[in-house]
């Protein structure tokens, strides 16, 4: 064998030596990226951000997250409890039902609306919907990873 | 220095991740170069560092545009999608550059000098989409005008494009070819998104049963079955059965993964085994491709020729590969050759010439692209993005998959590219297209979602509870 072809073959394996540290290199950084995560996240299924709330509890703007079973309204044995005057002490609760958010008001006196709509029954939520109970608006989205 | 941007309004975010990638890259692409160079020379050289100076001069461009605008954007998508851009050059540069040609004047470019001026150009759009889409309400509101786009390139190619035998593929308009079915995966993408967001909690419920199935309520069946029309229409239309495999394959995972409903893959592959056993009967096309992936070796001289050349480089590849410029692939140049190996068979070249390792490579850097995705996705903020991320993601990784398998003699061969890696314009564009649309989303400082469009604001006579 030459000095050529050692050389040459010397290269060769230095390129897919290359190509193999930079995959190396990119599992770092997938690997630290996946740890971060794991340690930020909670298991949360979702959060509601409070849009407006005209007498500041839940303050607006702030996210709340949300269990399998979030119920709302006035009484404080609620998950989340909500201080408006038009809204009821058992008000709506919230469900995860194993593929898809839905709401369900519970006979409250104001009612309970999806995006505008009143709502009778349960009712499917998507993320991006907004929830109205007496002036409190309130936006179901993702858990932030 | 600093305080001078600062002023000029330039808020510069550090993004040392993308720089080491970047840099690995570079040095992995020159190293190839001279590996290549010196076989072809017979010496020992570094070869003409134009080419690969100018791909790493660009990327490295994107990269402090990225950094100047402060984006905290994915690092990591821009490295894998220049490397596979690197495995492509040094592909080309292997060739016959007899393979394509373009002449400007007194100015010849050959295949790799052709297939740079379209990377730089997909790299120019990828960095512009991540940069300047700051919101997708252009994208989300108008998903059936998208749709209707779509359609009409389809109906465009089958009005204007010659009657041949074999796939109806491109469409010219003047001097300009393109190949709609590659914008069309975006396209579809973008609508399939849109529809789903908006209609998931609807696919989700159960209304109909019959038998042991149960299926949502029936009129939102209709858009599948028209999917399914159109998977079918795309293959008598334009016989190009990859872009169908890969429009309904998309279609079904998405579906999928938006309602969480398994009924719809067991329903969506029956219909896919019903139809294909139809276009079997109908069309020779169908027949041809998958008698030959069955047995390649019963017409060894005409039909089954690309695969039993294909199954011989992976196998004169072995684990450590020829080396870059050293694999037999006699192309172009003597009767007998391997037909379509720039564009549909990059992966049987690249797989002699970088052995098994580079083969696995290659399919690595596509995995760390579906993770990513798929990590995008799932940090979404709302339905129709999380949607979207997974869509493109999907479209560049399933394509991968179609083609390799095809490659490998796993899947009937299908003919279409391997993204990022195969000779072509309009593949390099649509792909760029996405991995630019997957950065853009993948921004952490990118607009909110907008309220929901249905919303009528009211006031209601609100009455105290008692």
């Amino acid at each position: 064998m030459d000095a050529f072809t050692l050389t040459l073959w010397i290269v060769r394996i230095t390129f897919v030596i290359l190509l193999y540290l930079f995959f190396a290199a990119l599992l770092r950084v997938l690997w630290r990226d996946l740890r971060s995560t794991v340690a930020t996240s909670g298991r949360s299924l979702g959060r509601l951000v409070v849009v407006a709330s005209p007498e500041g509890r839940p303050p607006a703007g702030s996210s709340i997250p949300l269990d399998a079973i979030t119920s709302l309204g006035r009484d404080v044995n609620n998950s989340i409890t909500v201080e408006d005057s038009f809204v009821s002490a058992e008000h709506a609760v919230l469900t995860f039902r194993g593929r898809a958010w839905y709401l369900e008001d519970r006979g409250s006196t104001n009612g309970t609306y999806v995006n505008g709509q009143r709502v009778g029954g349960v009712v499917p939520l998507g993320y991006g919907d907004e929830v109205q109970l007496g002036q409190v608006r309130l936006r179901l989205e993702r858990a932030p990873a | 220095m600093m305080t001078a941007l600062y002023r000029a309004g330039i808020r510069p975010r550090l993004r040392n991740q993308e720089t080491l990638l970047l840099a690995l890259m570079g040095v992995a692409l020159l190293a190839g170069w001279a590996s290549l160079a010196s076989q072809q020379a017979g010496r020992m050289t570094i070869g003409d560092p134009a080419i690969p100076g100018i791909y790493v001069g660009i990327l490295f461009a994107i990269h402090v545009a990225f950094v100047l605008t402060g984006r905290r954007m994915d690092q990591v998508l821009l490295p894998v999608t220049g490397m596979l851009g690197s495995l492509s050059l040094l592909l080309m540069a292997r060739l016959p550059q007899g393979l394509a040609g373009l002449s400007v004047g007194s100015l010849e470019l050959g295949l790799a000098p052709l297939q740079l001026l379209w990377l730089s150009l997909a790299l120019a759009v990828l960095a512009v989409l991540a940069v300047a889409v700051r919101n997708d309400n252009w994208l989300r509101e108008y998903k059936y005008t998208w749709a209707a786009v779509g359609i009409g390139l389809l109906l465009l190619v089958f009005v204007l494009s010659p009657d041949t035998s074999g796939p109806r593929l491109s469409l010219q308009i003047g001097p300009i070819a393109g190949q709609p079915s590659e914008l069309l995966k975006v396209i579809l993408v973008v609508f399939l998104a849109g529809y789903l967001a908006e209609n998931r909690t609807l696919l989700a419920r159960t209304s109909t049963r019959i038998g042991p199935i149960s299926l949502p309520p029936v009129p939102y069946l209709l858009p599948m079955v028209a999917m399914w029309g159109v998977a079918l229409a795309i293959v008598i239309i334009q016989r190009d059965l990859g872009a169908a495999l890969l429009f309904f394959t998309v279609f079904l995972t998405l579906l999928y993964v938006a309602t969480r409903r398994f009924a719809y893959v067991v329903l969506g592959m029956a219909m896919f085994l019903g139809g294909a056993a139809i276009l079997y009967q109908l069309f020779p096309l169908v027949r041809v491709r998958v008698d030959v992936w069955l047995d390649p070796w019963s017409d060894p001289l005409d039909t089954g020729f690309q695969i039993i050349h294909a199954l011989y480089a992976f196998g004169r590849g072995g684990i450590l590969g020829t080396g870059l410029g050293a694999g037999l692939p006699a192309v172009g140049d003597t009767p007998g050759d391997l037909p379509a190996i720039h564009t549909d068979f990059v992966y049987a070249a690249l797989g002699e010439e970088l052995g098994m390792l580079g083969a696995l490579a290659i399919v690595a850097l596509y995995a760390v692209i579906a993770e990513r995705g798929l990590r995008i996705a799932a940090r979404a903020a709302d339905d129709f993005r999380a949607l979207l991320a997974t869509g493109l993601t999907l479209v560049i990784v399933i394509q991968a998959a179609l083609i390799i398998g095809g490659n490998l003699k796993l899947v009937p061969l299908t003919g279409i590219t391997l993204p990022f890696i195969s000779y072509g314009g309009s593949s390099l564009l649509a792909n760029a297209i996405v991995i630019g649309l997957l950065l853009a989303l993948s921004d952490r400082g990118v607009e909110p979602p907008p309220p929901p469009t249905h919303a009528r604001r009211f006031h209601l006579p609100l009455r105290s509870p008692a």
